[in-house]
């Protein structure tokens, strides 16, 4: 029997029973769906974080207070929240192998101008800052050593939160406040888009020894250095060998840094966390999509062994006319499989759809947010949605191709 | 060709080792018993059956009395239990499943009682079936589709589906549907069985006619006004040939009444 005969049979077999056939592509339907959509957004996060670790720059370094850093909880909520102090900060300057050490303070309080408010964390820091994320100035200015020195009441604006508070209007020498201080602004930045899930454009910028009076701080929050060569981990290290000296903390034997009471990270080693998650995302996606498309199997040869049943005449009939045990075989495992194929399709185009939506609403919030296919994902899940329909199409064929003729005929 | 050769040195006028004087359909003290677990149900005895091409042979018999599973016998759809079947002068006992499946394919035919055409399916394509298992070529089939439709007058019906037709009607398109592989010998198991006086009637004159062009029509029925359209009725009772006689087969379906 040719090929193309058994194709169209088994397309008007398919098509004879549409809204059967549709039920039972829908557990691989949705199995085909849910890979391609999670892949796809694995794919655009992954555009994301590269995006922001560009922003960052290679050499950056971050150091926290707390063993676990921002992974142990933020604020009061880490217990070793005040470990990292601003003399820690000054000693760390002195390191050759860091540049451009930029301390950071959380400035709480509400932000207002007038009857304008910004739910915006502001954050004060020194001049450093700027330089080691590649900000720029759209107008205005950022602050300077004079402002620090002068502990000067200055803000510079993130572009989005100077549109939330002024609208159009020029917010330069307005003055605006940050719980019960007052500041002048001085500057808005250029847009920047996202790093590391924080809208970049969304921040205060104020000056480090501002914050220190305003909080009342012998502590910060964060520090964020520049190794001065390419070779990042070795001034990790030197931070870290120095940190610990500072507060008498003995490296044991084994190396672990369980007794750590900081943590300083490169942006290599973010790049790997956030690598690490999208793996563990995969896996996780690889599986329901293979529960999906155990249990999408299962309903196909459940509906295939209801096919040959109600066929038991056709079969019968197909045998008397001449049909090779190998011709029945066929017909039924490439019904099966088109029956899993065309599901393993409408997924694809579902998936793809409500990517698209995703996008459109992701964009919102992460500019670098892209459509971004996963070909990968796309030929593999399709592939392993017909592969179901073989799998799982062998038995209810067999079945059918072992019909002994005559009783086929017979049965009623 | 060496075999071919050494053949026709022994007997002249044998050629591709079937002799043209073998009958088409021969069996040899053939038994056919069926086996549920150990138990053996008999269910023909020693059949000795000679049935030579362009005859029209009814096999007549009550229900059970064996000539539904002598006529899936002959037709490949079961084979023997001992004794042998010989079909166009070959040997079938050592035929396997798949060979048993071309003969069906391409030398032989059905037509059922209860027509057994596919639902929701044209004229056209229950005709065309028996040709995608065969070896007919591709740019060939809609020529004989379409002249074995013809040849059973539903040309007019040729794109209706088959639900859409009579009962005759319906026969009609299952005997195309047998004609149209040119099989050398076509099996009609009950064909009237579920069909209304006229139409029996109707399909038995195709049927008749279809034997006058030189079809070999071999018959299965328990009535003897559809018998009586053969021209040599044998009878079977208990698993065994009663009688088996040719020429005016109205007298010999009432004398197969009056041995009842």
């Amino acid at each position: 029997m040719l090929f193309r005969d058994t194709v169209t049979i088994a397309l008007r077999a398919v098509s004879a029973n549409r809204s059967r056939a549709l039920l039972t592509m829908l557990g691989i339907i949705i199995a085909v769906g849910a890979v391609i959509l999670m892949a796809s957004i694995g794919k655009s996060m992954e555009g994301v974080i590269l995006d922001q670790v560009s922003v960052l720059g290679p050499r950056t370094i971050a150091i926290w207070p707390g063993n676990k850093g921002p992974e142990g909880g933020s604020g009061t909520m880490n217990p070793e929240y005040d470990k990292l102090t601003i003399s820690d900060v000054d000693a760390l300057r002195k390191l050759s192998s860091i540049t451009g050490v930029s301390p950071i303070i959380f400035v709480t309080g509400k932000v207002s101008y007038g009857r304008e408010t910004s739910d915006t964390t502001a954050i004060g820091s020194t001049p450093d800052y700027y330089g080691s994320q590649n900000i720029e100035m759209q107008e205005g200015r950022f602050h300077d050593e004079e402002d620090e020195n002068g502990i000067r009441a200055v803000a510079v604006l993130g572009a989005d939160t100077a549109t939330d508070l002024f609208g159009n209007s020029n917010p330069l020498g307005e003055r605006i406040e940050i719980g019960d201080q007052k500041y002048t602004v001085v500057g808005v930045l250029k847009p920047a888009g996202s790093a590391f899930f924080q809208n970049l454009d969304e921040r205060i910028v104020v000056p480090f020894s501002v914050a220190e009076v305003t909080m009342q701080r012998s502590y910060v929050d964060m520090t964020v250095a520049q190794a001065t060569s390419n070779d990042v981990e070795y001034a990790a290290d030197d931070i870290r060998y120095l940190l610990r000296k500072r507060h008498r903390i003995i490296l044991p034997d084994n190396g672990s840094t369980d007794n750590d009471d900081f943590l300083v990270r490169t942006a290599a080693q973010a790049q790997e966390i956030l690598g690490a998650v999208s793996l563990g995302l995969t896996l996780f996606i690889t599986m329901i999509a293979g529960i999906s498309l155990l249990v999408g199997g299962i309903g196909i040869m459940n509906i295939m062994l209801v096919a040959v049943t109600e066929r038991t005449r056709e079969i019968g009939l197909r045998k008397a006319l001449g049909a090779r045990r190998s011709d029945i075989l066929r017909q039924f495992l490439v019904e099966s499989i088109l029956l899993t194929f065309l599901g393993g399709l409408f997924g694809l185009l579902i998936g793809i759809g409500i990517n698209l939506l995703i996008v459109g609403v992701a964009q919102k919030f992460l500019a670098a947010y892209a459509f971004k296919l996963n070909t990968f994902a796309i030929i593999l899940s399709v592939v392993s949605a017909a592969g179901t329909g073989l799998a799982f199409g062998i038995y209810p064929a067999r079945k059918a191709a072992s019909l002994n003729p005559i009783e086929a005929l017979r049965y009623e | 060709m060496s075999n071919h050769d050494n053949k026709s040195a022994e007997a002249p006028g044998i050629a591709g080792g079937k002799s043209p004087s073998a009958p088409l359909i021969e069996t040899i003290n053939l038994y056919k018993s069926y086996f549920n677990e150990d138990l053996e149900t008999p269910v023909l005895f020693d059949i000795n059956l000679k049935i030579e091409s362009g005859e029209f042979v009814a096999i007549m018999g009550p229900s059970g009395s064996g000539k539904s599973t002598l006529m899936h016998i002959l037709g490949f759809l079961d084979v023997t239990t001992k004794g042998h079947y010989h079909f166009k002068g070959e040997s079938t006992e050592e035929k396997v499943q798949d060979d048993l499946a071309r003969i069906r394919a391409e030398n032989i035919s059905f037509v059922f009682q209860s027509f057994n055409l596919l639902p929701r399916t044209t004229v056209y394509d229950n005709v065309l079936l028996p040709l995608l298992y065969g070896t007919t070529p591709v740019h060939e089939r809609r020529k004989r589709t379409l002249k074995a439709i013809e040849s059973v007058g539903l040309a007019d019906r040729t794109m209706f589906f088959s639900n859409q037709l009579s009962g005759g009607q319906q026969q009609r398109v299952a005997i195309a549907r047998a004609l149209v592989t040119e099989p050398e010998v076509i099996f009609a198991d009950e064909p009237t069985g579920n069909l209304d006086s006229a139409s029996g009637k109707h399909v038995m004159e195709i049927l008749q006619n279809l034997n006058k062009e030189g079809h070999t029509i071999i018959l299965v029925t328990h009535e003897r006004t559809t018998a009586e359209h053969a021209n040599r009725i044998i009878h079977i009772q208990d698993g065994r040939i009663l009688t088996d006689e040719k020429g005016h087969t109205k007298r010999i379906a009432s004398q197969v009444k009056q041995l009842k």
